[in-house]
C-alpha cells in the first residue's frame, strides 16, 4: 500500500502520494484540520490512518536555555543537535558567566544543561539553582557529566536525566538527546489544538519539518542531480536554513548521519522581513549587490514580487556570506569545495534558476574570487522532505 | 592523570602529533587529542570538559608564537590553579635562539618549554615536574 505524506507549513501545505505532491494555500480563516480536509478529503479518505505521514513546521517549534560549561564543546554539541532536532529557537550561556548573563524574560519550553566528561567531579553547584530559579521553564533535561547526575537530580524537580552528550573521548554523543527533543516536540504539537485534531488522520508521530529534511539529506544524491559535498538551503516565511555535510566543516564533532543543520532565525522573507532588510544595509557588499541586480536600495522597502524576488536573493547571499570565513557564526563552513547548492522552501516559488545562478556566482566572485560557483539546483516540486519522512 | 594535547593554530604537521599520543598512552596518561588546527580556545576548553592535569601543546610550523600570546587571558577566565601547561616543536620560524624563545613562552604562562628538544627528553622532564608537584 502507498503512503500519504503531508507537510504543514507557515504559508503552504503539501501532500504528496506516488511520488505526486500538490500544494495548497493556507488557508487562516480555517483550523488546519478543515483546511486540509476542504482541499483534499477525496484524497485522504483513500488512505487508513497508518498510511499517513505527518510533519509540520506550522507551530514554530520548541524554544531552548542551553547552560553548558564550554563554548567548543557542551554548548557546540548541544547547539548541533538541539537544530538537528527542529529546534529553531536556541538561547546560551555559559556556566562561568552565569552570574552576569541576562535571564531570559519568555517561558522556556526546555532547558539543556551540560558540562563535563562523565569523570568530572563537581562541574554545577549552587551558583546553577540560584540561576534557575529565576528562569521561567516548563522542562529541564540534564546530559552532562554522570557525577554530577545526584546534585541535580536532589535539587532540581522533574529534571530528566540523559546520556551524557560528551563522550569520554570528548566526542558528540547525539542520540539520547535527540531522542528526547523530538519527543518533547511531539508533546508540544498536542498541546497545540490546532495540530493536535490532525491525529484524527494519523497513527504515526508527527515530527517537525526540519528534522524530516535533516533526516532527508542522505538521500538527496541518490535522487537528485547533486555532488557532495552540497547544502540545503530551505529559504521560507519564518526562518532560513542550511542543511550541509559534515565534510564542510573542519572541527571536533562527528555525527552520525553525516548532516548538519544550523538555523537563522533573522534571515525569513516574511515574518523576520525587518531584520533581514536590516541585516543586508549592514553588510558592505550589498549596495554593489543591488547595482548587480539592477536594483535601488528604494526596493527594500517595497511591496511587490520584484521587492520579494530580491530579498529572497539577498537572503541566499547573507546566508552564504554568515556560513563563509571568520563571521562569527558557530560553524564555518568549507565553501570553496563546495559543489552544489540546493534550494528548497518558499523561495523555489519565486525565483528562477537564472536569478538563483546569478546571485551565487556574484557571492563566489566578489566574496571568494572564484571564477565559477557551485551548481545550483531547485527543489521545485519541493520533494526533498518526502525522502525523510 | 589526565594530558589534553593537539597542534596549535593553522598547523597540519600530525606525524609528531600521532607519535605524542601514542608516547603518552604508553606512559600511563589517560590522552585526549584534539589533532592538528586546534585554537587555543579550543584547547583550554576541553582542559575544562575534562578535568585535565595537563595540556601538551604542541607547534610545528613557526607560528606558535602568534597563537599562543593570548594564554595569560584565557587562563585568569577560570582556575586553572592545578593544570600544567606545556608546549614543543618548533617554536620559531627557522634557527631561532631557544635562550630567548624559552622565557618568551613562559612569559605567556606556560611551566614548560621545549624548543626543538626530543620528544622523550620532553616528557621525562613533564613526568619529573608532575612528581615535584
Ligand atoms: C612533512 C612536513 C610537512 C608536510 C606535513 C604533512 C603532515 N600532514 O604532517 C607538509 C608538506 C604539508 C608541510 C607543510 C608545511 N611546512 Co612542513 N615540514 C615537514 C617536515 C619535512 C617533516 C615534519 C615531520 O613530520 N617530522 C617528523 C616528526 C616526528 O618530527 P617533528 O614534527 O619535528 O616532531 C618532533 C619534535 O619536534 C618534537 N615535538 C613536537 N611537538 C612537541 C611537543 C613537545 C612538548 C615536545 C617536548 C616535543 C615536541 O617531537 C617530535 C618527535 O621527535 C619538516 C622538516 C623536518 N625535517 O622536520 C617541515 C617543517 C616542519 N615545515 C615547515 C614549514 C615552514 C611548512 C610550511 C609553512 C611550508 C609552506 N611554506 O607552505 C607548511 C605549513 C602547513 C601548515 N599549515 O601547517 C618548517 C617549519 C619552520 C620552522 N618552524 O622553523 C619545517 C621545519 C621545514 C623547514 N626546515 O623549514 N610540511
Amino acid at each position: 500500500m502507498s503512503k500519504l505524506y503531508i507537510d504543514i507549513g507557515s504559508t503552504y501545505f503539501k501532500v504528496s502520494q506516488k511520488g505526486n505532491i500538490e500544494q495548497y494555500f493556507r488557508n487562516f480563516d480555517k483550523n488546519i484540520l478543515d483546511d486540509l480536509n476542504s482541499k483534499c478529503s477525496t484524497i485522504v479518505n483513500q488512505y487508513s490512518k497508518e498510511d499517513i505521514h505527518i510533519c509540520s513546521s506550522a507551530n514554530g517549534g520548541l524554544s531552548t536555555l542551553i547552560v553548558g560549561l564550554t563554548n567548543s564543546f557542551s554548548l557546540k554539541y548541544a547547539i548541533n543537535i538541539a537544530f538537528n532536532s527542529g529546534i529553531n529557537i536556541i538561547d546560551t550561556v555559559l556556566y562561568s558567566k552565569l552570574e552576569s548573563e541576562p535571564v531570559p524574560l519568555e517561558v522556556i519550553d526546555v532547558v539543556i544543561v551540560v558540562g563535563g566528561i562523565d569523570s568530572v567531579e563537581k562541574v554545577f553547584d549552587e551558583k546553577l539553582l540560584n540561576y534557575l530559579e529565576k528562569v521561567n521553564y516548563q522542562n529541564i533535561t540534564y546530559v552532562g557529566s554522570a557525577k554530577n547526575r545526584d546534585f541535580l537530580i536532589q535539587n532540581l524537580e522533574n529534571i530528566v536525566v540523559l546520556e551524557n552528550i560528551i563522550s569520554d573521548k570528548l566526542q558528540i554523543q547525539e542520540e539520547a538527546l535527540k531522542h528526547y527533543l523530538t519527543d518533547l516536540y511531539q508533546s508540544d504539537i498536542v498541546g497545540k489544538e490546532d495540530i493536535k485534531q490532525l491525529y484524527e488522520i494519523t497513527s504515526n508521530q508527527i515530527y517537525s519539518t526540519p528534522y524530516i529534511v535533516n533526516r532527508s539529506l542522505p538521500k538527496i544524491n541518490e535522487r537528485l542531480d547533486v555532488a557532495n559535498p552540497f547544502i540545503v538551503v530551505d529559504i521560507g516565511g519564518a526562518t532560513t536554513d542550511i542543511h550541509y555535510s559534515r565534510d564542510l566543516v573542519n572541527d571536533n564533532i562527528l555525527t552520525e548521519n553525516g548532516y548538519d543543520r544550523l538555523v537563522f532565525k533573522k534571515l525569513g522573507v516574511y515574518k523576520s522581513r525587518e531584520s533581514l532588510v536590516h541585516t543586508a544595509k549592514n553588510n558592505e557588499f550589498v549596495f554593489e549587490l543591488l547595482e548587480y541586480l539592477n536594483v535601488t536600495e528604494n526596493i527594500l522597502e517595497e511591496e511587490s514580487t520584484k521587492a520579494t524576488k530580491t530579498l529572497m536573493q539577498l537572503a541566499i547571499f547573507l546566508v552564504l556570506y554568515k556560513v563563509s570565513k571568520h563571521h562569527g557564526q558557530y560553524v564555518e563552513l568549507n565553501l570553496d569545495i563546495l559543489n552544489s547548492i540546493v534550494l528548497t522552501g518558499g523561495i523555489t516559488k519565486v525565483l528562477t534558476q537564472e536569478e538563483v545562478e546569478d546571485i551565487v556566482l556574484f557571492f563566489y566572485k566578489k566574496i571568494l574570487q572564484f571564477h565559477h560557483a557551485p551548481t545550483t539546483l531547485l527543489d521545485s516540486n519541493y520533494e526533498i522532505w518526502t525522502y525523510g519522512i | 592523570m589526565k594530558v589534553v594535547t593537539g597542534v596549535v593554530g593553522n598547523d597540519i604537521h600530525v606525524v609528531a602529533n600521532r607519535l605524542i599520543d601514542i608516547s603518552l598512552e604508553e606512559r600511563g596518561f589517560e590522552v585526549f587529542n584534539l589533532g592538528v588546527n586546534t585554537y587555543l580556545e579550543e584547547f583550554m576548553d576541553a582542559v575544562i570538559e575534562t578535568d585535565a592535569d595537563v595540556l601538551l601543546i604542541s607547534s610545528l610550523n613557526g607560528e606558535a608564537e602568534g597563537w599562543c600570546r593570548d594564554l595569560q587571558i584565557l587562563k585568569s577566565q577560570y582556575d586553572f590553579k592545578n593544570v600544567t601547561f606545556m608546549i614543543g616543536g618548533n617554536l620559531g620560524v627557522g634557527e631561532m635562539d631557544p635562550e630567548q624563545l624559552v622565557p618568551k613562552f613562559q612569559s605567556y604562562g606556560f611551566d614548560l618549554v621545549f624548543h626543538q628538544v626530543d620528544l622523550n627528553v620532553g616528557l621525562d622532564s613533564l613526568e619529573a615536574f608532575l612528581e615535584a608537584r
